[in-house]
């Protein structure tokens, strides 16, 4: 059968749409680690917690959610440890426990975000949720750049060992000025070249960008939404003093 | 319809580093529809300055002072913005790395079309087209990162056929790819030939296409100095080539050039269990029981690309923990960490190995802890290697060639006794080739052991005495 | 050469290009803030590291706006990466400060360029902005340790330690300017890329 770019970027779908992760990504935010809310959303916030480790299941990522069950075990387990350590142990324990405890659920959330995006999706998201290009393209381009900072700087890793240049710790400066220099010197030359290739097929013209990448809501997209628009009207309505349980 | 009417061209500040960039004077050129038209010379020469002045990256990218006129269909390209010539003209680069604006293969197809907001039946439709026409099957819903510079360029050329553009530049397409590679970019120029596209390639590497051109337009110096069409280009002889500067038109794979990997006689590098494995990969790249090579001599290494071959240069730097095999020359083992001190490779990204901030402090560092008279030693070694006027120049601001020049004086003042290189010619032009393969004599003849991984076959025949060839049946036991 | 002030798509990539790199810098550094001890660090060496590339970025910057939009894409990816939105805010704020800053040297004065990064750099206060705000609030609802940790917590981040945070993102900023442009002049500029 002859290839059909249309049926593949159907079939590369992803679970959930872009947007609908975004708006996760900023429930968990503001409810879970910002603590908006009080009792009332005591136990929405349980399940809001649980979430981003349902979905990196889902997405079958079983590294990261092992990954992410450990930080939150370390961070508890610190916690539970607390009445056995003494003086600045305990001190120290309580302040990675109370920090770890608080940041995971966002940061899975990100990790499950960042595993189960293509960049294209990603972009495409952005446009569809009318960003300016002002965001996107720099946003594009970074995407596309992290690799390559990641390999440049390996290259040259590689090549200060093949030069026997070793910097004892004295030498820290040296150290970042050998590495950080040639890495961004790279880097920006590739983005140049970058540039010009891409100002030459049409990049930042003032129409209106199509995008071939598929995403669009389905039912778990809109279950979720409907979600998150429920905890944000538990919310209102507890600010407005009305109970509901 | 391409036209240049008496065009001058200066670039202005901040650009005159780049290596590239050179200035035109009084330049006319027209390409008719459906010509195509190839533009070579000497590195320097203007060729890459004219198809810039094509696809508009000057004077919108690249500023400078333009004087004539650039116009294709009768449009001037200085007055219209960089998107409007897009729809028009589409250039394939240089550097597969640098070309791509997306992750993915089928993302980089679309670009052109998505960028001028047609609709989306249309580009799958596009793109659908242009992989079947160039067989692409197996390229596509794939990671850019993961490709090989070949597949690179010809997804390169693949985002210009889905673009619709009918006016196709190429910018020495060909400068990192290896035979095999070179001969697929060929078909692909084929192909828009047969559908009647204009093509203009600038070139070093003319033998791929010259029996393809309608045209050939030699440049020096910012101008033309020679115009062959037809027959007339036919009738070149190797010797007028060289005196214009540039290389055979001849086509001749590295793999036929037939040299002995070692002779009766020679001094003995012989490696042992010499293997390399990529992480999570089920079979070796390479695998050699036992290998021998020829010390004190210029052997070139050979293969397609993917073949291993800048694995097997950093396994012998002992770069690779993963290869543990042992090295022997003139009796001495060498294991891993001490081939660390035996080897220096000059590699393909020569800017990543260079780290001070002049040349002289980068021979400084390379010299051996205790030498008597350093400053003396390191400006010897960069006379040595013509970089003597060149002592407080800051090492990325040199050309390609002279930071080449420059790590080798590194790998001389480290003593080290084997040298690598990766690709030393990839996109010099026939003088620059040249001058790299006297180099690697004159290290011969200072007792250095050259082993140099390239697909130049001029470079091989220029300088090389022995080959080791890469390919499958070489590569020892589990290969099949 | 026209000299509008609309950015074009070169102007947007080199925001993108310099975003990479002081993204790689922030991320390299926050994984040593992974152990939690190492956090208050972060208002340290992010501003000091990041003050290479961003000096270099300004020599690209010559249109308003470029500056906000880097400082706004930040924002974007601490949200995304699950610092909260907070640094979207202070991102916003500093964004504008270092903008105008910068606006007011003529895009060209090297000293204005200092002192823009040192604003631009107390977005990475946002950071810590959960750690202050509401903290009896949240851990009240954990009763068992809530008390401890609050007390605890005081003694280690009390109120105090939030504008201290913000002057040593401010400062170190101004320190990693002044690296900035010692690199640039000693590398960047002879190499042909300011």
């Amino acid at each position: 059968m002859a290839y059909s770019s249309e049926r593949s970027q159907e079939a590369r779908r992803g679970f959930l749409d872009p947007r609908t992760k975004l708006a996760l990504v900023l429930i968990l935010a503001l409810f879970v680690m910002g603590g908006l809310g009080g009792e009332a959303l005591r136990s929405i916030k349980t399940v809001l917690s649980a979430l981003p480790f349902a979905l990196l299941l889902v997405e079958r990522q079983g590294k990261r959610f092992l990954r992410g069950v450990l930080m939150l075990a370390v961070g508890y387990g610190l916690l539970f440890a607390l009445p056995y350590l003494p003086g600045v142990l305990n001190f120290i324990a309580l302040m990675c426990g109370g920090i770890l405890t608080r940041f995971v659920v966002t940061v899975v959330m990100g990790e499950y975000l960042i595993a189960s995006t293509s960049v294209s999706e990603f972009i495409s998201a952005m446009e569809r949720l009318h960003m300016p290009q002002a965001v996107t393209i720099p946003m594009s381009v970074m995407f596309r750049l992290f690799p390559t900072i990641g390999a440049e700087w390996r290259s040259i890793r590689r090549a200060m060992r093949m030069r026997g240049i070793h910097l004892g710790g004295a030498k820290g400066t040296q150290v970042l000025e050998y590495q950080l220099v040639p890495m961004m010197t790279s880097t920006v030359r590739i983005g140049e070249e970058l540039s010009a290739s891409a100002l030459t097929r049409g990049l930042g013209g003032p129409v209106r960008r199509t995008n071939i990448c598929r995403i669009g809501f389905r039912a778990q997209d809109c279950v979720l939404l409907a979600g998150c628009l429920f905890v944000i009207a538990v919310w209102i309505l507890e600010i407005c003093g009305v109970a509901l349980w | 319809m391409v036209e240049l009417k008496h065009v001058s061209f200066r670039y202005g500040l901040g650009e005159s580093n780049s290596e590239q960039a050179s200035s035109l004077s009084d330049v006319s050129l027209t390409v008719r529809d459906g010509e195509f038209v190839l533009l070579t010379g000497p590195s320097g020469c203007g060729k890459t300055t004219i198809l810039r002045l094509i696809n508009g990256l000057i004077p919108h990218f690249y500023p400078g002072v333009v004087e004539g006129s650039v116009t294709v269909d009768g449009q001037s390209v200085q007055e219209r913005e960089l998107y409007e010539t897009a729809a028009q003209v589409g250039t394939v680069f240089q550097n597969p790395r640098s070309q791509f604006y997306n992750v993915d293969t089928t993302g980089e197809l679309a670009f052109g079309c998505e960028n001028r907001g047609l609709p989306e039946r249309e580009i799958y439709e596009r793109i659908d087209g242009t992989v079947a026409r160039f067989r692409l099957e197996k390229l596509m819903d794939r990671n850019i990162f993961r490709l090989s510079d070949g597949e690179k360029q010809k997804i390169a050329c693949a985002s210009v056929d889905v673009s619709g553009a009918e006016i196709i530049l190429l910018d020495e397409p060909s400068a990192n790819l290896d035979f095999e590679a070179t001969l697929a970019l060929r078909e692909l120029i084929r192909l828009w030939r047969r559908q009647g596209k204009t093509i203009i390639a600038a070139e070093h590497r003319i033998a791929y296409l010259w029996d393809l051109i309608d045209r050939a337009v030699i440049l020096r110096d910012g101008r033309t100095i020679r115009e062959l069409s037809g027959k007339e280009k036919d009738t070149l002889t190797g010797e007028t080539l060289a005196v214009m500067g540039l290389r055979s038109t001849m086509q001749e794979a590295p793999d036929q050039i037939q040299l002995p990997t070692i002779k009766e006689g020679d001094r003995e590098i012989i490696l042992r269990d010499f293997r390399f494995t990529y992480p999570g990969a089920g079979h070796p790249v390479f695998d050699f029981p036992e290998l021998r090579l020829a010390a004190g001599e210029i052997t070139a290494i050979t293969g397609s690309n993917g073949a291993g071959k800048t694995s097997f240069l950093s396994c012998l730097c002992g770069l690779e923990k993963r290869c543990q095999g042992s090295l022997e020359l003139d009796g001495k083992r060498y294991d891993r960490k001490a081939r660390q001190k035996l080897c220096f490779m000059v590699m393909q990204d020569t800017g990543n190995q260079l780290f001070t901030e002049s040349v002289l402090d980068e021979v400084l560092i390379s010299l051996p802890k205790g030498t008597a008279n350093e400053k003396a030693r390191a400006v010897e070694i960069l006379k040595q290697l013509d970089l003597g006027g060149l002592l407080e120049r800051h090492p990325q601001s040199l050309s390609g060639g002279q930071k080449q020049r420059l790590a080798i004086a590194c790998a001389l003042a480290s003593g080290r006794k084997l040298l690598l290189l990766d690709e030393p010619t990839s996109g010099l032009d026939y003088a620059h080739m040249m001058e790299t393969a006297g180099l690697l004599r004159q290290l011969q003849g200072m007792g250095a052991t050259v082993l140099v991984v390239t697909h130049d076959s001029e470079l091989i025949r220029a300088c090389c005495s022995r080959r080791l060839s890469f390919s499958p049946q070489y590569t020892g036991r589990n290969n099949k | 050469m026209k000299t509008d002030n609309k950015l074009k798509g070169r102007d947007l990539i080199n925001v993108g290009i310099y975003g990479a790199i002081y993204f790689v810098i922030l991320f390299a550094v926050a994984m040593l803030g992974m152990i939690p001890i190492f956090l208050p660090l972060l208002s340290v060496l992010v501003p000091i590291l990041g003050g290479i590339p961003f000096m270099l970025f300004l020599t690209k910057v010559k249109k308003p706006g470029m500056i906000f939009i880097f400082a706004m894409i930040m924002g974007i990816l601490m949200l995304l990466t699950g610092m909260g939105p907070w640094p979207l805010l202070t991102c916003a704020v500093a964004g504008l400060l270092a903008e105008l800053c910068f606006k007011s040297g003529a895009y060209k004065s090297a000293k204005k360029a200092v002192l823009s990064y040192g604003l631009f750099s107390m977005w990475i206060f946002g950071n810590y902005l959960p750690l202050f705000t509401d903290y009896e609030g949240y851990f009240a609802q954990r009763a068992d340790y809530g008390e401890a940790y609050i007390s605890a917590v005081q003694k280690l981040m009390p109120l105090w330690m939030a504008p201290v945070l913000l002057i040593a993102c401010f400062v170190c900023g101004i320190l990693g300017g002044l690296l900035g442009r010692a690199l640039l002049k000693k590398h960047f500029e002879k190499a042909g890329l300011a």
